[in-house]
């Protein structure tokens, strides 16, 4: 597979494109997904695919290769395609090689792995000895192999092997919780650990009632947190910005959020995000987005960032940069400290469905899912169901008082995208809405 | 070996290693697609991607695994790798399919301009011509975001009941997000079309058209739009709105699969229960219908991923919770038959209940008729944030481009209407159904791992009565 992407790129120059990028990747995942706490369905892919990024007099294309008996065939058309298109002008080469790369952090037992059956089992079997009733998500050993070649010197290879366990579980329609268990070692995956927390708080959220409308001092639990992250990480992307697509435009240098934040994107760091190199082949590396509370960069390719007059980020995405993981620093709060905390508020643990009125001012809604507990002088008193956080991102950020020293990896379907290591924290004052009926 | 002759031969070989039922579904998608943000065309993408996905039922349990190395021997391997998941699961309730006849057929949507057949040049230019009027407008615009995408889809599908089915399906896509500023004040818009069919699309549309308007109409809200009014009033919905609480609302609520708690981890769960056929939901003029055979819609298909013939299925019907939507697999465990409602993305995953194209049926209301039996509301015509809950009960649209009605006139642009309701109370307060029926596309998000579908989502506009609005 090597070879293809050095052909790839061979080809390219030779047919005229002054850059060439070519990353084969395998992809030999498998996974089992679990309703009604059996397995429903067990999925495997056998794939490679060459994705081909090139330049010619800075016209730009992306595509791919599949049959790699017909490189040179379809590399000559994407050269084609370029000749006839545009020049764009915010296009600035790639990053100059050679680079060298951190080890990998590979745990072969991860790659032996076949089976998740007993894994799925015993994250059930969690749930359900805590008391719920129903169980259902899925398991998933991810397994790629990726080899980049570009015609500005870098060269790279990474075997990525993770271990990922994600159950929601239900005492009823309206009392669940969810748990997840990520992992990049066998011997630190804890599926059973992930179904306890998911029973654990579907049992406590027995009997809701309907949610009062309000301000609320919160503590959101890592898995809502982590989606609250996922908004900054990915909205602080430079294409992100300049496309309106952020509430970071003219931000940089100034406060988005309280003195307690920092949040890094960190690629090279022990996650299930980690990565050795970028998609032009930078080595990933730790960059603070936010700093105690200021916006320090947005993240970077080789083009964006010559369009902020920066250097790269190491977050190629060839045409928008990307995070590869988020971390946020812990604070000095214990949990019980942070609920300590709340005289008359609430506790979050998950959320779906965030979406904006305007991703340049910030405001915007997201729906909490899964228990949602009211807190009061530091106690849980009752359960609430149907309500919704609606507030400006920006403005939420600087509400942070408090995070917790311990933290937790989390990442979960749709909300939180990019890896993330986020502790528990305390928002004061987060707008709550609900439905009329 | 020929592709489809894979496809035979993954269905042949894996009856001989002791499925119960096979299937196999060779893709080919053929994929063009650009963004211009701010001007600057980033890239042009050309993508082709091949593969089979093989599903197997094997003692009882299902097993899925897909390739896109297109040989016999990896055919076998893959074959191999679903049975051997699929008679491994420790499953204690066996999975049944309900049946359905053997289909053979050759379906094809109609392209009057082939779509590789027009330059890509031209595509450049047509999205181009848009952004130069655009600019010509003088608005203070900090960010212009357009995207464009075809894609042609060539799928042979087969199975061990000795259904073989193939099909092409070209779409076109183009979306459009914008951003207005006025001093600090902000006004963003987009606008999704979707179409299954040829380059005739961009006619069809009068993108250029809409779009100006849109933004004429963004900047007159940053101009003399006021805060809208809080209390109960009537709403008249938009044909955009109308399509967004149907797709929220009715289609997903009804998915079998949803409804049955296969999704219930990802995309959740639904207030309707297996037992809640014949549950009132909405008012008696409230019909809300999916139907993957609406020509030219972007879910136009006539058979579904599992062989199944396509139909009109109607969901909430005279008001009342009249169907689901079904594959094989939760038919069975309803005691029913499929209404032809499978798909998956591509060749890589398994074909889950989906939404094709949803939307509230017409009537005969004209917009004039609805908005002069108005004393006081508002005429919501579009909308930007939207959210509803997993079990979809708690809904949220607000407004982006809005209007006072007063005295059955319609008055100056309102901004960030709220209308936060229960789909009982939204669908309840309609009053009034109109004729002017309008498709929007949408990419459905579902499953894990996700497969982002093109949906259409619609309806005529609609009239709500003395709803909570803010």
């Amino acid at each position: 597979m090597e070879d293809h992407a050095e052909k790839i790129v061979k080809a390219g120059l030779e047919l005229g494109a002054q850059d060439v990028v070519a990353e084969i990747v395998t992809d030999r995942s498998y996974q089992v997904r679990f309703a009604q706490n059996q397995p429903v369905i067990a999925n495997e892919w056998r794939k490679s695919i060459g994705q081909v990024f090139l330049a010619y007099d800075r016209r730009v294309v992306v595509g791919q290769v599949t049959d790699f008996s017909k490189i040179r065939e379809t590399v000559g058309k994407l050269v084609k395609v370029a000749k006839v298109s545009q020049e764009n002008p915010e296009y600035a080469g790639l990053a100059k090689g050679p680079f060298k790369y951190s080890r990998a952090n590979l745990d072969r037992k991860v790659l032996a792995l076949t089976d998740g059956s007993d894994y799925v089992e015993a994250a059930i079997n969690g749930a359900l000895e805590e008391g719920a009733k129903e169980c259902a998500g899925s398991f998933w050993r991810y397994h790629t192999e990726h080899f980049l070649h570009t015609s500005n010197g870098a060269e790279g290879h990474d075997v990525r092997a993770r271990l990922y366990l994600s159950i929601r579980a239900l005492v009823s329609l309206e009392s669940s919780g969810h748990g997840v268990s990520c992992a990049s070692r066998r011997s630190q995956f804890e599926p059973e650990s992930a179904g306890h927390k998911a029973g654990r708080i579907a049992v406590l959220a027995k009997n809701p009632n309907s949610g009062k409308e309000g301000k609320y001092d919160i503590v959101f639990d890592p898995l809502i947190f982590g989606s609250l992250v996922d908004q900054v990480g990915g909205r602080s992307s430079a294409y992100f910005v300049q496309a309106g697509f952020s509430p970071f435009l003219k931000k940089l240098g100034k406060k988005v959020a309280s003195e307690a934040v920092t949040i890094w994107d960190d690629g090279a760091a022990d996650t299930i995000g980690a990565r050795r190199f970028d998609d032009e082949g930078v080595p990933t590396k730790r960059k603070a987005i936010v700093q105690n509370g200021v916006l320090k960069t947005y993240l970077h390719n080789t083009s964006t960032a010559k369009k902020f007059k920066t250097k790269t980020t190491g977050n190629a995405g060839l045409i928008a940069p990307h995070p590869h993981a988020l971390l946020v620093k812990p604070g000095d709060w214990t949990r019980d400290e942070l609920f300590g905390e709340v005289k008359d508020g609430l506790w979050l643990t998950n959320t779906w469905y965030t979406r904006y009125q305007s991703f340049v001012s910030g405001d915007f809604s997201t729906i909490p899912r899964d228990g949602i507990f009211r807190i009061r002088n530091g106690e849980i008193v009752e359960t609430w169901k149907d309500i919704r956080l609606t507030d400006n991102l920006i403005e939420l950020w600087k509400r942070v008082e408090g995070l917790s020293k311990k933290t937790e990896q989390v990442t979960w379907w749709g909300e939180v995208g990019v890896p993330t290591i986020a502790p528990y924290a305390l928002i004061r004052k987060v707008g709550i809405t609900r439905s009329a009926m | 070996m020929s592709d489809p002759d894979l496809v035979d031969y993954a269905v042949e070989y894996a009856q001989s290693k002791g499925a119960a039922y096979a299937e196999a579904r060779y893709e080919h998608q053929v994929e063009e697609s650009f963004t211009l943000k701010n001007g600057v065309l980033d890239a042009l993408g050309l993508t082709e991607d091949a593969g089979i996905g093989v599903r197997v039922l094997a003692n009882g349990s299902l097993g899925f695994a897909a390739t896109n190395f297109l040989t016999k021997g990896e055919i076998k391997a893959v074959v191999d790798s679903a049975l051997r998941s699929a008679k491994g699961a420790k499953r204690k309730d066996p999975i049944v399919f309900a049946p359905e006849p053997a289909v053979v057929s050759n379906w094809s949507v109609p392209e009057s301009r082939k779509l590789a057949n027009v330059p890509v040049e031209d595509k450049v230019e047509e999205v181009q011509h848009i952004d130069r009027e655009l600019v010509d407008l003088n608005y203070k615009m900090p960010a212009r975001f357009f995207a464009l995408n075809t894609i042609r889809i060539t799928k042979y599908f087969a199975n061990s009941e000795g259904s073989k089915i193939r099909s092409y399906s070209p779409r076109v896509r183009f979306w459009y997000f914008l951003t207005l500023m006025k001093d600090s004040d902000v006004e963003q818009c987009y606008r999704n079309y979707g179409w299954a069919g040829g380059w005739e699309a961009l006619k069809e549309w009068r993108t250029l058209d809409k779009t100006l308007e849109e933004a004429r109409t963004a900047w007159n809200a940053l101009d003399h739009g006021t805060k809208s009014p809080e209390g109960r009033m009537d709403l008249v919905a938009g044909p955009q709105v109308a399509g967004i609480a149907s797709h929220e609302s009715c289609g997903h609520p009804t998915e079998a699969d949803r409804v049955l708690g296969r999704e219930a981890s990802q995309a959740g769960k639904s207030f309707i229960s297996p037992e809640s056929v014949g549950m009132k939901v909405g008012s008696p003029v409230v019909n809300v219908v999916d139907d993957p055979t609406v020509e030219h819609a972007i879910a136009f298909y006539l058979y579904d991923d599992e062989g199944v013939r396509a139909r009109r299925r109607y969901l909430y019907k005279d008001g009342i919770v009249n169907e689901f939507l079904q594959n094989r697999e939760t038919a069975a465990v309803l005691g029913t038959k499929s209404n032809g409602a499978a798909r998956a993305t591509n060749y890589d995953r398994e074909a889950i209940v989906r939404m094709a194209n949803t939307f509230v049926e017409p009537k005969d209301w004209s917009v004039e008729e609805m908005i002069e039996d108005v004393k006081h509301g508002i005429y919501m015509k579009s909308f930007m944030e939207w959210n509803i809950d997993d079990k979809r009960y708690n809904g949220k649209y607000v407004g982006r481009e809005a209007y006072l009605i007063e005295n059955g006139e319609v008055k100056g642009p309102v901004r960030k209407t709220v209308v936060e309701l229960t789909t009982p109370a939204f669908w309840s307060a309609v009053d009034a159904v109109g004729k002017d029926l309008e498709f929007e596309a949408g990419w459905c998000g579902k499953s894990d791992p996700g497969q982002p579908l093109d949906a259409a989502m619609g309806g005529p506009t609609i009239r709500l009565r003395n709803v909570s609005l803010r």
